[in-house]
């Protein structure tokens, strides 16, 4: 009885565990060879494998990754680049340009990260 | 979010758009684009199109096959199929060799079975003709197919194309419908004119295409059954089965 209780038990902390894993994954994706000009608007994470120009207007996170090519005005709450990115950033969280992500335009966020290796040219604001 | 959970959508190969994601503009690329959020403007694909139950899309479409389960306010332009299942709504025109809507949905427009070789480009027919083989043009000896009974022309079919030479005889493809629909609705072009006209258009089509006359030589050795009837009538025809 009790090992059946504590086997349930375990069962639960794994699914949580599952849970909290799958939490950062996008549920939008903008594939490899997918090229959208335009408007992107929403309230959940994007991940930007493919092209996007025009504006991105999200209120979750917005990662940009290696294959990504970001042409457009950017306002997020938190903006990851690993890519390409040309345009403006405002973020309300944190700006992240990880080393392999390249970036031409201005950042405006409270918090802004750049790695070693990162490309960036362009005017910082981190003003509150 | 959940969805990543229930859909496939987070492999390499597909598109997401997301249940609060909106995307407005022109949306091109070449793989498969599931839409679970709204797409407005237009949308241009090699591959399918799904558009979720959540899924909103009010865009010119031009796919290869579109799945749908949502709502799509627009015309639909697919080099192979569209489906529209049973939770599916669509106000629009479709253009696609094959059609298929499922009982309980919804749609208003017109459907042209016929005109895809025609608009689309060409290359699109010719890719259909390799990769289903059951996507064929028009062969020339279509007099040997016979035409079931069962088939009737209903009062307000839509008036045939000006000139049809497309692969019409996909309709057989579009048959299988899933069992449990009670009654389901298959709508299917076919060619109303007689062999003599259809020899002389496709002559014509020779002349302007020669490249189409490998897929044209090879036709006339294929069995009638496999070109099913649909050279036969060019208007397009509402079947209902019941069982």
């Amino acid at each position: 009885m009790l090992s059946a209780w504590a086997f349930q038990f375990a069962c639960l902390l794994v699914c949580f565990h599952l849970n909290l894993c799958e939490k950062p994954m996008a549920s939008t994706v903008i594939g490899n060879s997918i090229v959208i000009d335009g408007e992107i608007t929403g309230d959940e994470d994007l991940t930007i494998r493919g092209t996007v120009k025009g504006r991105i207007s999200l209120t979750a996170s917005l990662i940009v990754e290696n294959s990504g090519i970001v042409e457009a005005d950017i306002e997020t709450r938190h903006v990851e680049v690993s890519g390409n990115v040309t345009g403006n950033i405002t973020a309300n969280e944190k700006v992240e340009l990880k080393s392999d992500g390249r970036m031409v335009g201005d950042i405006k966020a409270p918090r802004i990260l750049i790695a070693d290796g990162a490309v960036f040219k362009g005017n910082v604001d981190m003003e509150r | 979010m959940a969805i990543s959970k229930t859909n496939p959508g987070t492999e390499i190969n597909v598109t997401v758009i997301g249940d609060s994601v909106r995307v407005q503009g022109t949306l091109s690329g070449d793989e498969d684009l599931h839409v679970l959020g709204r797409v407005d403007g237009r949308i241009e694909l090699n591959r399918t199109l799904v558009v979720a139950p959540t899924g909103i899309v009010k865009a010119e479409v031009m796919v290869k096959n579109a799945v749908i389960s949502g709502v799509v306010v627009g015309n639909i332009h697919a080099s192979e199929s569209v489906e529209i299942t049973r939770e599916g709504r669509m106000v629009g025109d479709v253009y696609s060799p094959r059609v298929i809507i499922v009982d309980g949905a919804c749609f208003r427009g017109s459907i042209d079975m016929g005109d895809t070789a025609s608009m689309a480009g060409r290359q699109s027919g010719n890719e259909r003709s390799s990769s289903a083989p059951s996507t064929r043009p028009l062969s020339s000896s279509s007099s040997s197919s016979p035409t079931p009974s069962r088939f009737s022309s209903p009062p307000s079919a839509p008036p045939p194309p000006a000139w049809s030479p497309a692969p019409t005889s996909a309709w057989v493809n579009s048959a299988p419908v899933s069992p449990p629909v009670v009654a389901s609705v298959v709508i299917a072009a076919v060619d109303e004119q007689q062999s003599d006209d259809v020899e002389t258009l496709e002559a014509a089509e020779h002349e302007q295409e020669p490249e189409q006359e490998i897929d044209q030589g090879r036709l006339p050795t294929d069995p009638p059954q496999a070109r099913g009837f649909s050279q036969k009538s060019n208007k397009a025809r509402v079947i209902v089965k019941r069982k």
